[in-house]
């Protein structure tokens, strides 16, 4: 079986405990105008040029017979600059996991392991629950995902993870659906299930200015939240720099101000993290 | 910290401005004269202590300060010129890099080492202690009766408290740069120093809290008069300190001195005395995490070395225990051994990617295997080994009396060689393998045209060989392997060979400046680097490589083992700063470095670097002035280094979050 993955990040130091590499699978569901992972938005593979140094010195554009260059139209083999790469590498499921355990004696020996991120891992989960079957027991694995995803797909994956991090985003179905293009029903079911089901869990609170960081908002997550662990994640705005790369455009609609005061004091069990 | 002291020495540096040339041309002046070499040195010696004025500011307890500038040469230009026809002239001529022992004369005191000093040496004595009377009276007269009582007791006789251990250091440090001696290092100043700092402690004369601050003022004192230190750029001064490591009892030297030290040099931010950690297997994760927080204050240290391997290494090559268990490092990263070395460990370098580029230029037209240019290259690095080794013959170093009294003899004299390009090298051959000779994918004739063309021909190849192919610290066995193997040649070549002090040669994984000046001597090279980029600086990546992150880097540059090239030059990661946020991530680091030692890692150097604010700091050099960055073995204010020593820092794989 094959997964699509976008990136694979050693020394991961925000997605669980100890040293870790985490694995970004390839596309999403939801659309948050936030995302900072463009690349990762699409199911499909996709160019991704550095525009920012790019000289069009027009290289790229002339005609090449490298098969796999083909469905792209630029040539992925010329640039002096290494500015192209295509976004999205097909893993077979054993290389993957023989990939990511490579570094098992690290990972055990601080507590560390496997995290699964994205996008959103979900969207592949059957290959995750593949990958999950050749990781679980041999280490530990943690999964970064939104909760947006069917009961069968969710509690499938979710349930060989050793952690789950899971995004709260904003209470209002209303909201919800503007600013991330999806319902949030799905996401509040599985919230409940994950804090039924007794797996260590943490949810994840993005702040984004003027969207998810009111006190509205705040309050009410709070209350979904319960007693669950939450981290609340500040927002830097480096992330407008990766979407001309693929060719989107970063929403505007981010504001300048955010919660002022100490949000955590509205959760029972809340961190702040920059 | 002390922010008088702080701000009069390491912001505002104003003793700088006060201080005068000694306006005399004494090459000339001892030329005329006709007076041998150990005259010369000797007379400047008290020409100097002579001319110095005793300075003593109200807020500091650590003294001592140059007021003389630079040192006029013993010896004309013309003299040089023919002094350097005969023996071999290592550097500038005057003793460098050498770890003396301290120890013995802060213990003793000066008076108990006259009698049986030379006379030349008596007379050095008496300069020094004619200086130091001067601070005494300059004491006395401001009515300072702490270092008046000091200097009453220092450095003629023995230290009896850490007080009077850190001034007598200071005495002794000063006036061997004073002497004209350079990249004089500090050696195990934990070990040494403990003594004292224990029984002040015992009784009860310091708290935690003001021994550090007492370290702090000694610390500041290293940095007052550096900018009269320089070596090949600002900052590259050989002011290595030591901590921690095996003791020669078998015990684990880290103590609470080694603690204080590395608290008071992330307080105080300033790049001297460089700090070295010696750690092993055994090292508690405590102590990494304490050095990561000094990795976080940017200085480019500690730098750490691992008595796991660098004492069998050294052994190996012939050090005695006893001797190889106390190694420290010379100026970066060099190991030698206090008091009784004579080392000189950075008397050449190799420049690998020249060796490997002339083996695939003179071989791949024969049409041979990939065995065969490997053969080449065996025999290039061996040959290069045997014409080098003869051209250091009769060293010759100017006379130094007082470095003298502070060395037990001259037991090892052996000449380290750089290894330089290691990376560079290995991906050339990694590259030829895979696409000349497994692949079958380019042919000899195009590669050696593009390199001749410098790829401008080629953009196609230049791609490939720079950014798709197997480099070493991406986990590519083939280009890992071949850098080892490229390591265990070099050592082979070097291997029996002696030098006419009966010292043997050592091979090493450091480039010091070499990573510009040997990459300046080769072409386009078949890894992808094009005419005049630099090399990697040490045992790193090249500059392009598409390393995946930290831990892959940390595997290939420990895949195999280490001990035989013992010469020094570490694995260099740098950081963003962002990486250092919080306890938790500084811990997830500390694991990173001690995971690196407990694999087999030799020696490892870890910076932290602010991209942005390098590129301000070039535009803007006043703004920041005390903005550290690490260069090849010594940390250095980025703002005085020359522009192509700034570059490579920028153009370094970063590790961010
Ligand atoms: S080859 Fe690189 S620099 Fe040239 S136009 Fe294409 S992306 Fe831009
Ligand atoms: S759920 Fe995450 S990956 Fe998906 S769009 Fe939102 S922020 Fe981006």
């Amino acid at each position: 079986m094959k997964g699509l993955i976008f990136d694979i990040k050693e020394f991961a130091l925000h997605d669980g405990g100890g040293i870790r590499d985490t694995v970004f699978f390839k596309g999403c569901p939801l659309r948050c105008v936030w995302c900072h992972n463009p690349e990762g938005l699409s199911r499909e593979r996709e160019l991704y040029i550095r525009k920012a140094r790019c000289t069009n010195c027009g290289l790229c554009r002339t005609p090449c017979n490298h098969p796999d260059c083909a469905p792209f139209g630029r040539c992925l083999h010329i640039c002096p600059q290494n500015l192209i790469s295509v976004a999205g590498q097909e893993w077979e499921c054993d290389a993957l996991a023989e990939h990511l355990l490579r570094h098992k004696a690290i990972f055990d020996e601080t507590g560390g392991g496997v995290t699964l991120s994205g996008g959103e891992p979900l969207l592949q989960a059957d290959f995750c629950e593949a990958l999950l079957l050749r990781l679980s027991g041999k280490v530990h694995v943690a999964i970064e995902t939104s909760g947006y995803a069917s009961e069968e797909h969710f509690w499938k994956v979710i349930s060989k993870c050793d952690l789950v991090m899971m995004d709260l985003k904003l209470a209002s179905p209303t909201a919800h659906k503007e600013f991330t293009g999806v319902n949030n029903d799905p996401i509040l079911q599985n919230a409940k299930r994950l804090q039924k089901s007794g797996k260590e869990h943490l949810f994840r609170i993005p702040r984004i200015p003027s969207i998810t960081d009111t006190e509205e908002n705040l309050r009410a997550l709070a209350e979904i939240a319960g007693e669950s662990p939450v981290e609340l994640l500040s927002y830097n705005t480096m992330a407008a720099a990766k979407y001309p790369n693929v060719g989107r455009e970063f929403s505007r609609r981010i504001g300048k101000t955010g919660f002022e005061g100490d949000p955590t004091k509205f959760f029972q069990n809340a961190v702040c993290r920059k | 910290m002390n922010q008088e002291l702080y701000q009069y020495y390491i912001v505002d540096r104003a003793h700088r401005a006060l201080r005068k040339p000694l306006g005399r041309d004494l090459g000339a002046e001892f030329a005329s004269a006709g007076l041998c070499p150990e005259e010369r040195m000797c007379r400047r010696f008290e020409i100097a202590c002579a001319a110095e004025t005793p300075a003593i500011m109200p807020f500091e307890k650590i003294v001592m300060r140059r007021s003389i500038s630079a040192l006029p040469d013993v010896f004309t230009e013309e003299e040089w010129e023919t002094i350097k026809k005969d023996p071999y002239i290592h550097e500038l001529g005057y003793v460098s890099n050498l770890s003396p022992n301290y120890e013995k004369i802060i213990c003793k005191g000066l008076l108990a080492v006259y009698e049986e000093s030379s006379k030349y040496q008596k007379r050095v004595i008496d300069a020094l202690l004619g200086l130091c009377d001067r601070y005494r009276a300059e004491a006395e007269k401001q009515g300072r009766e702490d270092l008046a009582e000091i200097f009453g007791r220092v450095p003629r006789q023995g230290a009896r408290n850490f007080r009077e251990a850190l001034q007598f250091f200071r005495i002794l440090h000063f006036f061997l740069w004073l002497e004209g001696n350079y990249h004089n290092t500090v050696g195990r100043f934990d070990q040494y120093m403990y003594p004292y700092f224990k029984q002040d402690m015992d009784a009860g004369i310091y708290t935690r809290e003001t021994a550090l601050e007492l370290l702090e003022d000694f610390f500041v004192s290293f940095n007052k008069d550096s900018d009269l230190y320089v070596g090949v750029q600002q900052g590259d001064n050989g002011q290595s300190m030591v901590l921690g490591g095996l003791t020669p009892d078998g015990t684990d030297g880290f103590n609470l001195l080694s603690e204080l030290c590395l608290e008071a040099s992330c307080e105080l931010k300033v790049i001297d005395p460089k700090i070295n950690l010696r750690v092993s297997k055994n090292t508690p994760l405590w102590v990494y995490e304490k050095g990561t927080e000094l990795t976080k204050a940017g200085l480019g240290f500690p730098q750490y070395s691992n008595d796991d391997v660098v004492i069998k290494g050294l052994e190996r090559l012939g050090y005695d225990h006893e001797d190889a268990v106390n190694y420290v490092v010379a100026a970066c990263w060099e190991f030698i051994i206090p008091g009784c070395g004579n080392d000189i460990p950075n008397i050449s370098g190799v420049n690998f990617p020249l060796l490997v580029d002339r083996a695939i230029r003179a071989y791949l037209p024969t049409g041979g295997d990939f065995e065969g240019l490997i053969e080449e290259t065996r025999k290039n690095i061996h040959a290069e080994c045997e014409r080098k080794i003869p051209l250091f013959k009769n060293v010759w170093f100017v006379p130094s009396h007082l470095m003298d009294l502070l060395r037990d003899g001259k037991k090892y004299n052996n000449f380290g060689f750089h290894g330089c390009g290691i990376a560079s090298a290995a991906d050339a051959l990694a590259a030829v393998k895979t696409y000349v000779y497994d692949e079958k994918s380019v042919s000899a004739e195009r590669l050696i045209s593009a390199l001749d063309a410098n790829f401008e021909n080629d953009p196609e190849l230049l791609h490939l060989l720079r950014y798709e192919a197997p480099k070493m610290g991406c986990g590519k066995a083939v280009a890992d392997d071949l850098g080892f193997w490229i390591l265990d040649t070099f050592a082979d070549a070097l291997d029996g060979k002696t030098n006419d002090m009966g010292g043997i040669f050592r091979a090493g994984t450091g480039t010091a400046m070499n990573y510009l000046l040997h990459a300046r001597k080769v072409g386009a090279t078949a890894d992808g680097r094009r005419a005049g980029e630099a090399y990697g600086t040490n045992f790193s990546p090249s500059l392009f490589a598409p390393v995946p992150g930290p831990l892959t880097d940390i595997e290939s540059f420990t895949a195999h083992d280490l001990t035989r090239t013992m010469n020094g030059g570490p694995l260099t990661l740098e950081f963003d700063g962002s990486v250092f946020q919080n306890p938790d991530t500084i811990r997830k680091v500390a694991m990173l470095v001690k995971h690196f030692i407990d694999r087999g890692g030799h020696q490892l150097q870890l910076n932290t670097v602010d991209l942005d604010a390098l590129k301000e700091a070039q535009k803007d050099p006043e703004g920041y002035r005390q903005l550290v960055v690490r260069i090849w073995g010594w940390s250095a204010y980025f703002v005085e280094l020359d522009k192509e020593y700034q570059d490579h820092v920028m153009a370094r794989q970063m590790y961010s979050v």
